[in-house]
């Protein structure tokens, strides 16, 4: 019987044109859409990379100027430098110019105004400059012949850290927006998912009269609906990601399968808060389909889908926002795999996501456990 | 005397405070076309959703096969087969998936199923519609449709409600003919409805429901010998003077005579020649008249004699 319910179950899905469009082919226009209009900024992105910083020498320091004066003659530096005395430095800092300000002294210290990838690529940098001075110092002192080499090697580890940023992940800032593409698609779940309560619901619909009145375990027939619909919304995820990865050839990182992984567990909270809206209140499914598209593209939004720094602005403002919120969590399934080269920051995600999935599930579960009907 | 299949009992349900059903009593014999007439938002689909356990209920008993029936009671819900009101198909799937699905819910052996949903669509004549999608079908057809995947896994008792509403005439036919065949190839059908023609066509025995109250139940023809009007006799005339209208009145088995927009309506009870009576009084007085009926009672008289109003006067309220 499970079977038989989720062969039917699919190719109904399956088959619907709405579905078809708005689940499968509505990601892939715009992502489309995103990819022609992001062309230009990808860009400007490039050609704007550079992070600039004001360099303040209170004391000289021929080692550090050897290496900054390294990095401005090369093509692609990673860094522009601003010389300018303190005063100029904090004004230019506290506009924004700079990202920060490398002050000269007996020690070379770094003055920023806020965190961010930016400061920990200055930071980095200044970091790896100590670590390796003393080292140049002594080549300078002992073979300088060798002190071009030198500085040399240690230019092309700072650039590595600029070019990697600080991880082996990517960081274009316009990626996210296609991680937020795939995000609806799992999202838009829901509205399968609300098909499939109310088809299983008696007093909503003609069909889940039927299927009461059949002589077959409520649990087992609502249980293969909901399999047939995460399948469907599995497909349209796939097809999305496929697209992205594939087609416009998004960096995501490397782990393949864990991307369609990720959309997976999107695709099951999806249809999980679906099932829930389906199997709550005696609304039409109309008007539960209407209810279960807001929410999906409310929580789009406040991840990031329409307005790109939506969630960093939510976490500034309510953090617990992008705790809960599900789109924010499956972005942020797809960031953790780019960004992170370890998996604690992505499985905290996960299991929150399973875990509001498991809410939604046994609250639709719950809703719908009553075999017979007060009203039809 | 046939098995019962149906029993129910007291049965009580009420929404807030109407009382939609008001003990209610009723009792179902195998292989009978049982039919249960009332006006719209008398009781039908609520008993029968009640009977099928989907909607609870506030007091009473109610019996399938012998056995109490229970949201459950998976047993008794493979022999019953059930036409909804409501068109209740997938849209997305082809005639033949539609009922090849439903009957899967019933039947769990392939070849058993295929050459079943195979008899099913023969039965309701859609040979060439399997390949069709229901959106594609007229009303008809999709009625016929809807009536298939109710009845492909062959069940003992079947229910139908209301099957005919918003159905053209042909189809129609073809449906009540259907129910007749299921009828005789073995099963005990349950048929609501609110066309009284259809009901005294199909049925052996009938339930009049008003008001959640069984008001009558026999066959037509015992439901017909519970009222006074044996004989409704409509005569066109232009114009009657009261004198003869009196001597109509005055007639034995006369108990009720209007004259009425060119119509004369007489009714009577009992009697044999009434017709004649009435046409010789109206040539003795020299009244010229036209088209002359005479009818016998309908389930329709039925109502109005119980209830004191047409059936087709409440419909819709």
């Amino acid at each position: 019987m499970f079977l038989h319910n989720l062969k039917y179950e699919f190719l109904n899905n399956i088959r619907q044109k709405d579905v078809i469009f708005w689940v499968m082919c509505f990601p892939i226009i715009l992502g489309t859409f995103f990819y022609i209009g992001f062309g230009k900024l990808y860009e400007k992105e490039e050609i704007f990379s550079e992070i600039h910083i004001a360099v303040t020498f209170v004391k000289e320091d021929d080692i550090f100027s050897s290496v900054i004066g390294k990095m401005e003659a090369a093509d692609e530096s990673p860094f522009e430098f601003r010389y300018a005395d303190t005063d100029e430095a904090e004004e230019m800092l506290e506009k924004g110019d700079v990202s920060g300000i490398i002050t000269v002294d007996d020690e070379i210290s770094l003055t920023v105004m806020s965190s961010g990838m930016e400061q920990s690529v200055i930071k980095s940098f200044l970091d790896q400059y100590k670590s390796q001075k003393q080292i140049i110092s002594d080549i300078s002192a002992n073979d300088p012949s060798k002190y071009t080499e030198a500085i040399n090697a240690l230019y092309a580890e700072i650039d590595a850290i600029e070019n990697n940023s600080l991880t082996d992940g990517n960081m274009n800032y316009y990626d996210t927006y296609f991680m937020n593409l795939i995000t609806m698609a799992a999202l838009f779940g829901m509205v399968t998912g609300v098909f499939s309560a109310t088809n299983n619901q008696g007093n909503l619909s003609a069909i889940g009269a039927r299927k009461c009145l059949s002589p077959n375990n409520r649990f087992i027939t609502m249980t293969s609906s909901l399999t047939a619909a995460f399948i469907t919304q599995l497909c349209s995820v796939i097809i999305a990601t496929t697209f992205v990865l594939f087609v416009l050839k998004i960096d995501m990182g490397g782990n393949i399968p864990m991307i369609y992984l990720s959309g997976a567990i999107g695709a099951f909270a999806g249809i999980s808060i679906g099932f829930f809206i389906g199997s709550a209140g005696r609304m039409s499914v109309a008007v539960k389909d209407a209810i279960a598209t807001s929410i999906s593209m409310f929580c789009c939004f406040l991840s990031g889908l329409m307005v790109g720094n939506m969630k960093p602005l939510i976490e500034e403002k309510c953090p617990v926002i992008n705790r809960i919120n599900p789109a924010a969590l499956i972005s942020d399934l797809f960031y953790c795999l780019t960004i992170y080269d370890n998996y604690a920051r992505y499985l905290e995600k996960a299991v929150t996501l399973l875990i509001i999935s498991a809410i939604f599930i046994t609250g639709g579960f719950l809703l719908t456990r009553r075999k017979t009907y007060e009203n039809l | 005397m046939s098995d019962t299949i149906v029993k129910i009992e007291n049965l009580v349900k009420r929404y807030k405070e109407l009382t939609a059903l008001d003990h209610l009593n009723i009792e179902i014999r195998e292989g009978e076309v049982f039919g249960l007439l009332g006006p719209n938002g008398s009781g039908k689909t609520t008993a029968i959703n009640c009977l099928l356990s989907l909607l609870n209920y506030d007091k009473g008993n109610i019996e399938v096969f012998g056995k109490k029936m229970t949201p459950t009671s998976y047993d008794i819900k493979q022999q019953i087969g059930v036409i909804m009101q409501n068109v209740a198909v997938l849209d997305e799937l082809t005639v033949w998936e539609n009922i090849n699905f439903f009957c899967g819910l019933y039947i769990k052996e392939k070849k058993k199923r295929k050459q079943y949903v195979q008899e099913a669509v023969e039965f309701t004549g859609l040979e060439d519609f399997v390949k069709f999608y229901p959106k594609k079908l007229s009303g008809g057809l999709l009625r016929r449709l809807n009536i298939a995947c109710g009845i492909a896994h062959k069940p003992k008792l079947i229910i139908l409600d209301e099957p005919t509403v918003a159905v053209d005439p042909q189809s129609r036919n073809r449906i009540l003919e259907g129910i007749q065949e299921l009828n005789h190839n073995g099963a005990t059908i349950i048929y609501t409805s609110h066309y009284m023609e259809e009901v005294e066509q199909i049925c052996t025995r009938i339930a009049i429901i008003d008001k959640g109250k069984n008001i009558a139940i026999g066959t037509k023809d015992e439901l017909k010998k519970m009222i006074h009007n044996t004989e409704t006799i409509t005569i066109e005339i232009v114009e009657l003077d009261s004198g003869t209208l009196r001597k109509i009145k005055s007639l034995e088995h006369v108990y009720n005579a209007v004259f009425n927009e060119d119509h004369l309506t007489i009714k009577c009870s009992g009697g044999v020649h009434n017709l004649i009576d009435v046409l010789a009084i109206l040539k003795e007085d020299g009244v010229s008249f036209g088209r002359v009926y005479s009818e016998l009672p309908t389930l329709n008289d039925v109502f109005l004699e119980i209830t004191g109003k047409e059936m087709r006067d409440t419909e819709g309220q």
